[in-house]
């Protein structure tokens, strides 16, 4: 990997992180309709009381002095003051990404080690019996909602059997140490998480079957069977790191993802994440929480293709040489 | 075929492998379960009243919080004056005693001696003075509305104050505002007090802020030095839900006590659940179709909608009460004037047969009689040949305005009017229908009263309220005129005859055409708590706190 590819892509990199976070700035400030007016509905705030809330979301100055302000704290780490919440972006957007990250991060890994461990399953077994049944099954899944999927675990889980809590990320006011804190997270985690990945793990077993299969049947495979290797090693080690660039790129664009959020699953298990705070901020016309949120989805999104950029240099020594 | 024998038997190995690890995790679930069981049984002590809704709080702040949820937490952690009883009747609070002057003017409170607030100072005289004054000074809080004629606060001795009106007040505001620590408010500037977001309200109610975690719950504990009778539940907590559906799950399977607002469908379903009882209770709310009769020469509204006939007629076409029937499953009853009937003797009672409703012939008479003769098309067009053809707005999320929205156009279409539905998201019609210079003909939603007093509902349509909550850009110096005089006049039995004139002014008038009153839906168990009261208005998420402080364990 030469300097010159990587500072080429580093300024790719900045110049797109520049022009969104400008077109980001844009996007909310000429859409129509005032937040104030919204908050006055219900506050009954007379003009004077107006005029103050307009001074104090900074909407007095002309739009070209608010994107100046907006660059200048952006750089300081500062993402403005929710309009909703009266408190700092930061601050909102912190928790909300934590909880995301917990439950989406923890759903898209076993996701990934699941379908690709399916796809695998499926593809040294091919045309088999075992073969369709994890498509099909996989395709089945792949094709209900996440929300329907959800309410069946719920109505399972927690209304037949009362084995799982079914909504919330906490058990409201339990008073426990740090263990007990961990355990009561884990057992929310555990149906949400579930959920994600019974809708998701199609999308990497059928990549990883499909490009397996076409692998299998390429002259090196016969060859490593013929020096006699265990079957094992011939799919994990010698296939299944050929049939790598797909299931990358894949992750790659799922991982960018994640900060998203997961807004149907969150909304029926009531979690907390990025999915609800966005998908709230949009009615509520919270824009600096939505900027806040779009420029992490900017940055998470260019940043993981910037490494599975990288990824591929390593992982295919064809890309390294153009 | 070699080959295919390895594979046989490696797939019936994995075969093998998967069944072990399926039930792996099957034992792994079943451990959870039993720990899901001790630690229910030791979370689930009755001391926790636990209660569920899916509308949050926005802040902790009395001054700028805009939710019912925060008022609600809120109306627990501070004290009024005065407050409201499960009657919905005025009742001492703070103040141990009130009296009026005989103007109705002044209003003098005797407070409570040796109350403290939650951080252990010292609650006076001054704190009531601040807060009447800071509020009234800079509009601050959902309640300065009640402080348009606010003059003075008078300091009489420790125990004792007076707040002095310009005019005589009908509503006494003491009942609205809630008492804030000048100890900890006083050195803020107003803009700092818009902003402040009050992570640890101090206040001096039954209950003490204990934690919200953000999108999950909010937890209050009992003030053990509170001046009143000591509350059973040593703690409330609200959990948040996004959806209906599994918070109705979690009172039933026992995880709640009680909920806010049930959506009318899971209600039903609730009947003959074990150990809930679904209460239906009159509410202090309703849905109207608004009608644009701003006169401003820059509205967009459609200008055959100034005519009284015209809005009378669309009245005329309405059957409400298939509307309630049908939007609302029947959990409501039919609209007429701006006064819910939980407004008791205030609510002006139409006879039906007075009634702008259902009555598609009286319609087209009075079109036919005012020169609106149907054209070619079928629909009926003024002598210049504009047409009665209208646009109509409704909020696209609201299930019951939009089903409510296809039959007003079918009813309408009936006497020769034509309606063009469009809905939309909440914030954008909002954004649409106040807008200064209103480009909207008819739209559908509804207001919640903020006070079981009259006054409240019956300001709405003032021309001073016209930018503000004024919907309609209604103008009429007379409605104006009774409003103030009603305002003014505290003796009920005077007020009374204002107030239904007012309402039977502005019903004829039909800027409003009132669809239904809806009732108030909520739901609880009846193996954890008793002494749920039902009241108009709901036994929680109300003007009284009292159903909170007066349960007990069962």
């Amino acid at each position: 990997m030469s300097v010159r590819y990587l500072a080429k892509k580093l300024t790719t990199l900045v110049v797109t992180l520049y022009v969104t976070v400008s077109f980001n700035f844009l996007l909310f400030h000429v859409l129509p309709g005032s937040p104030i007016q919204l908050l006055a509905r219900s506050g009954h705030y007379d003009p004077a009381a107006r005029a103050q809330l307009v001074k104090l979301f900074g909407l007095n100055h002309s739009l070209f002095t608010q994107y100046f302000i907006y660059l200048k704290n952006m750089l300081h780490g500062d993402l403005g003051f929710s309009y909703v919440f009266r408190k700092p972006v930061t601050t909102v957007l912190g928790g909300a990404i934590g909880n995301t990250l917990l439950l989406v991060g923890t759903a898209t890994l076993v996701t990934i080690l699941v379908g690709v461990w399916l796809g695998v399953m499926a593809a040294s077994r091919a045309h088999s019996l075992t073969d369709a049944s994890i498509t099909v099954t996989s395709l089945g899944l792949w094709s209900m909602p996440d929300f329907f999927t959800g309410m069946i675990l719920i109505f399972i889980c927690g209304v037949w059997t009362h084995i799982l809590p079914i909504s919330g990320l906490v058990t409201p006011g339990l008073v426990t140490g740090p263990w007990g804190h961990f355990v009561d997270v884990a057992r929310h985690l555990v149906l949400p998480a579930l959920t994600l990945t019974f809708v998701n793990a199609a999308e990497f077993s059928l990549i990883s079957r499909n490009t397996l299969v076409d692998v299998m049947v390429e002259d090196y495979m016969l060859t490593a069977r013929a020096k006699g290797l265990r079957r094992r090693t011939i799919v994990w080690r010698h296939a299944l790191r050929n049939a790598m660039l797909p299931i990358v790129t894949a992750t790659a664009l799922y991982v960018g993802m994640i900060l998203g959020g997961a807004i149907q699953v969150e909304t029926v298990f009531s979690w907390p994440g990025m999915g609800l705070l966005i998908y709230n901020s949009v009615v509520q016309r919270d824009y600096p929480v939505l900027e806040g949120c779009f420029l992490l989805f900017a940055i998470a999104v260019i940043a993981t293709n910037f490494i599975s950029d990288l990824l591929y240099q390593v992982l295919d020594p064809r890309v390294r040489r153009t | 075929m070699e080959e295919h024998k390895v594979e046989e038997g490696a797939q019936f190995l994995t075969r093998r492998k998967f069944f072990a690890l399926g039930a792996a995790s099957a034992g792994a679930i079943g451990m959870a379960g039993l720990t899901d069981v001790t630690s229910a049984s030791a979370s689930a002590a009755v001391s926790t009243l636990r209660v569920g809704w899916t509308t949050p709080p926005d802040v902790m702040n009395p001054f700028t919080f805009t939710t019912t949820a925060s008022n609600e937490i809120l109306w627990l952690i501070y004290d009024t004056l005065l407050e409201y009883n499960l009657q919905l009747n005025p009742e001492p609070s703070l103040a141990a005693k009130s009296s009026m002057s005989a103007d109705g003017k002044s209003f003098t409170y005797q407070l409570r001696s040796g109350v403290k607030w939650h951080d252990g100072k010292p609650f006076s005289a001054n704190d009531v003075k601040y807060t009447f004054e800071i509020m009234a000074k800079h509009n601050l809080g959902q309640a300065a509305w009640s402080l348009a004629d606010f003059d003075s606060v008078v300091i009489v001795n420790a125990n004792k104050v007076t707040v002095n009106y310009k005019k005589p007040q009908a509503f006494d505001p003491a009942l609205a505002i809630p008492i804030v620590p000048f100890h900890i408010w006083g050195a803020m500037t107003p803009s700092k007090i818009l902003s402040y977001n009050n992570p640890n309200p101090v206040g001096t109610g039954p209950y003490k802020f204990k934690k919200w975690v953000s999108g999950q719950y909010v937890q209050v504990d009992r003030n053990a030095n509170w001046w009143g009778k000591q509350p059973a539940a040593k703690s409330i907590i609200w959990t948040q839900f996004e959806n209906s559906d599994v918070m109705v799950q979690s009172l039933a399977s026992g995880q709640l006590d009680i909920l806010t607002e049930v959506p009318p469908v899971l209600w039903n379903g609730l009947k003959g659940k074990a150990n809930v009882k679904p209460v239906e209770m009159e509410s202090f709310s309703f849905h109207h179709i608004g009608i644009n009769v701003s006169k401003n020469p820059k509205s967009g509204g459609n200008p055959l909608l100034l005519d009284r006939t015209v809005r009378q007629a669309l009245g005329y076409s309405l059957d409400r009460a298939q509307l309630v029937e049908l939007a609302l499953a029947g959990h409501g009853i039919p609209g007429s004037v701006q006064l819910p009937p939980s407004f008791g003797k205030w609510q002006e009672k139409i006879p039906s047969s007075e009634q702008i409703n259902n009555n598609p012939g009286k319609a087209k008479k009075i079109l036919d009689a005012a020169g609106y003769h149907v054209g070619s098309n079928g629909i009926r067009q003024d002598k210049h040949g504009k047409q009665l053809s209208f646009r109509l707005i409704a909020i696209a999320t609201t299930d019951e305005d939009v089903l409510a929205g296809q039959m007003f156009v079918k009813s309408a279409e009936a006497v020769g009017i034509k309606l063009t539905l469009e809905t939309l998201d909440g914030t954008t019609l909002g954004n649409i229908v106040y807008n200064n210079n209103p480009n909207w003909d008819i739209f559908i939603w509804g207001w919640d009263s903020g006070t079981p007093d009259p006054d409240y509902l019956l300001s709405v349509p003032l021309t001073d309220q016209i930018g503000n909550n004024n919907d309609v850009f209604y103008a009429n110096p007379t409605y104006d005129a009774l409003y103030n005089k009603q305002a003014t006049t505290p003796n009920p039995a005077q007020r009374v005859p204002l107030v239904h004139d007012i309402q039977k002014l502005f019903y004829e008038d039909a800027a409003y055409l009132v669809m239904w009153y809806q009732s108030k839906l909520q739901a609880y168990r009846t193996d954890t708590w008793k002494g749920w009261v039902p009241t108009r208005g709901g036994m929680v998420y109300n003007f009284t706190r009292d159903n909170y402080l007066k349960i007990t364990p069962r």
